[in-house]
């Protein structure tokens, strides 16, 4: 049985599912990452990511272009994020309560909108067509390179944004004066607003942010991975994004290590549950348990790492 | 005065709340459904009332069904109520109701208690169980500062996978179509109140002495005062030399404990066999109400009422007219964000606090005249 494993481990298609899968994660993290820097816990990316998802998918499919859907499910990703931050900032609900109100509105509203919308229950069935489905691209010389190349290449025009996000990201958190405004309304808010930063702003700026990447992610869940939209089928990635972010102690890059992580683990998820006597539930655990582990690992050495600050401290 | 005032204050935002949340259902409706005046009685009062050829009658078996359903979401609505109270947002009653239900579910097939204590045992086991589920993020909260929102997410999901391959590989009946294990000893049914069909049983009575009993134990206890001070203030429960880490544990064992014991009733009380293959909900359904009662346990069976009809009512909705059952979350997400804002029409209250305050003022003054002092201002 591991035999078999291996072998099918060791291909180059193996990695070319984990950039795949990792993607709509990837974005919904670094989602989180932003939110997070501004102090603000972003619970609803969950709820986000399948409201955007189908409304990119009906974007595409009234104007039959993928680009107009996946526009679309960016901008609907940062309404819900002000509307999230409005609730939160202006009318002061729990930003979580908040949060888990438009999970609420992901599980159920949405097949009540599709159904509004189109009359189908459910899922998108039979409205795919090419024209709504995200390109691939073949990057030129690189594909020639004999494993890289089948790596690398030909993936979705999303999946290779999502890794570019990190940069981005990376650069627009600590090379800009709004990233370090970001940052400062995170760390502390209170002197923040003495040097004239508006945190209120800020925090409604980041939460905009965070609601746009998650559209992003949305919008690659049902117009490549999916191929169309059905209920419950983000299936806890928003979730998910969230403990990467924990465990990529809030940074751009980290996060992207261990969104690749759960790639992974998923990957791997659909590789073991091909093999003969394999429960299918006990491997759709190792995700979850993974990101758990995780968890616990990095709130181990952060411990650690607190307790050698506090001994310096003691002892000079 | 004043405070008659601002509880008053109070109650009218809640009803405001709530009545945004059934505009915003309203205007879903008319936009929906090619029949929308059908729609909203069925929705507001056919949970009630039924109708036969222009004639209104009252309908017992109705009112029955919506108090069964109270049952579950009372004991989620109680179990988010003490974890939020110590400020733990523990998400993982969604997990415990479906391993609760797992639990007495098995136990009333395989168990041989032929006595009315059946189904109690069973009950009581799944509940011990979920109380130690909930020890794994609580304890990784207290010692290792591990979000338990985050481990509560992931939890729920392995917790899933875990019952449904248990279910699949172990205990399912062959001779049955669809996934389910085989059916409950008829000890094990928890006995029905009232006659009819509407799983009206037994467990409503103990939601609501469950209700008592968590009111009792948060504001008439030293744990519940604990309980309650982490909540609003952690610092000042740690310096006052409270013992805050067990504290906050023992808040994530009794929320696992109630939301398995609701898992447990509700499939021991429903059904016949264990058939759950996915997460059942309540759990998120018990915020909503925890919500709506304020965090406030002796509230919780109001609002679990409230969720009760307004579901029977989509339910009906659906049935009779052509608005999807989901209606039911649009709503509760409306809720959600009014209800549980803080400052929704805090202009008004400030007003009301200023309109209290100069009134107070004059009386003193009358009274100071009247002693021949001087006038306040």
């Amino acid at each position: 049985m591991f035999e078999q494993l291996f072998q099918t481990i060791f291909k180059a298609d193996f990695l070319f599912a984990i950039l795949r899968i990792t993607a709509p994660i990837l974005f919904a993290s670094l989602g989180a990452v932003v939110a997070e820097k501004a102090g603000v816990v972003n619970i609803g990316l969950e709820g986000t990511m399948m409201i955007t998802a189908l409304f990119g998918f009906l974007f595409a499919y009234w104007t039959q272009s993928w680009l107009i859907g996946v526009l679309g499910a960016v901008l609907v990703g940062c309404l819900i994020g002000l509307m999230m931050g409005f609730f939160a900032l202006k009318l002061k609900t729990d930003i979580i309560l908040a949060g888990i109100a438009v999970n609420m509105l992901g599980a159920g509203g949405t097949i009540f909108l599709l159904n509004m919308f189109t009359g189908l229950r459910g899922n998108t069935g039979n409205l795919v067509t090419p024209n709504i489905l995200i390109p691939t691209v073949k990057i030129p010389l690189i594909d020639k390179i004999p494993v890289l190349g089948e790596v690398i290449s030909g993936h979705a025009v999303l999946t290779y944004l999502a890794f570019l996000f990190v940069f981005f990201l990376w650069l627009f958190l600590y090379k800009t004066p709004l990233g370090l405004n970001i940052r400062a309304v995170g760390e502390n808010p209170d002197a923040a607003s003495s040097v004239g930063v508006s945190v209120l702003k800020i925090k409604y700026i980041a939460i905009g942010l965070s609601g746009a990447l998650a559209g992003f992610g949305g919008a690659f869940m049902s117009m490549y991975y999916s191929q169309g939209w059905n209920s419950g089928f983000v299936a806890g990635r928003g979730f998910i994004a969230l403990a990467a972010q924990a465990m990529g102690r809030g940074e751009p890059v980290g996060s992207m290590f261990s969104s690749l992580l759960f790639g992974l683990a998923q990957a791997l998820r659909t590789k073991v549950s091909g093999l003969q006597g394999v429960s299918s539930y006990l491997v759709s655990l190792i995700p979850y348990v993974t990101t758990l582990l995780g968890l616990v690992l990095y709130s181990v050495s952060i411990k650690r790492k607190a307790r050698k600050h506090a001994v310096k401290a003691v002892k000079p | 005065m004043h405070d008659r005032r601002m509880r008053l204050f109070n109650v009218a935002r809640g009803a405001a709340a709530i009545a945004i949340a059934l505009l915003v259902a309203m205007i879903f409706i008319f936009l929906s459904s090619k029949t929308p005046f059908t729609a909203l009685r069925y929705l507001l009062i056919g949970p009630l009332l039924s109708f036969h050829d222009g004639a209104v009658i009252f309908n017992a078996q109705y009112l029955y069904q919506v108090l069964a359903a109270m049952i579950p979401i009372i004991f989620t609505g109680l179990a988010v109520t003490v974890m939020f109270s110590s400020n733990q947002f523990n998400l993982a009653g969604e997990g415990c109701v479906l391993v609760g239900g797992f639990v007495g579910g098995i136990l009333g097939v395989y168990l041989n208690i032929n006595s009315g204590w059946h189904w109690v045992v069973s009950i009581l086991a799944a509940t011990v169980v979920c109380g130690l589920i909930m020890l794994i993020p609580a304890l990784l909260k207290v010692w290792l500062g591990a979000s338990e929102m985050v481990t509560s997410l992931m939890l729920n999901f392995i917790l899933l996978y875990l019952v449904l391959h248990y279910l699949n590989f172990h205990f399912a009946d062959r001779t049955k179509g669809a996934t389910m294990t085989k059916e409950f000893k008829p000890s094990a049914i928890i006995p029905s109140l009232v006659p009819g069909n509407s799983k009206l049983t037994v467990g409503f009575i103990i939601a609501i002495a469950a209700t008592v009993l968590v009111s009792f134990f948060l504001y008439r206890t030293r744990w519940g005062y604990t309980i309650r001070m982490i909540g609003i203030n952690e610092s000042f429960s740690l310096y006052s030399g409270m013992n805050v880490g067990g504290t906050i544990v023992l808040a994530q064992v009794i929320g696992g404990m109630l939301s398995g014991m609701g898992g447990s009733i509700e499939v021991l009380g429903r059904y016949q066999t264990y058939l759950w293959r996915d997460l059942p909900g309540y759990g998120w359904v018990g915020i909503t109400i925890a919500i709506l009662a304020k965090n406030n346990p002796s509230y919780v069976p109001l609002a679990a009422f409230f969720i009760a009809y307004l579901n029977k009512g989509c339910l009906l909705m659906s049935t009779y007219c052509d608005v999807p059952v989901e209606m039911i979350d649009i709503i509760q997400a409306a809720i959600f964000l009014f209800f549980a804002a803080e400052q929704f029409l805090s202009g008004y209250r400030q007003k009301l606090v200023v309109k209290t305050t100069r009134e107070d003022l004059e009386r003193l003054d009358a009274s100071r005249l009247a002693q021949g002092g001087n006038k306040h201002v």
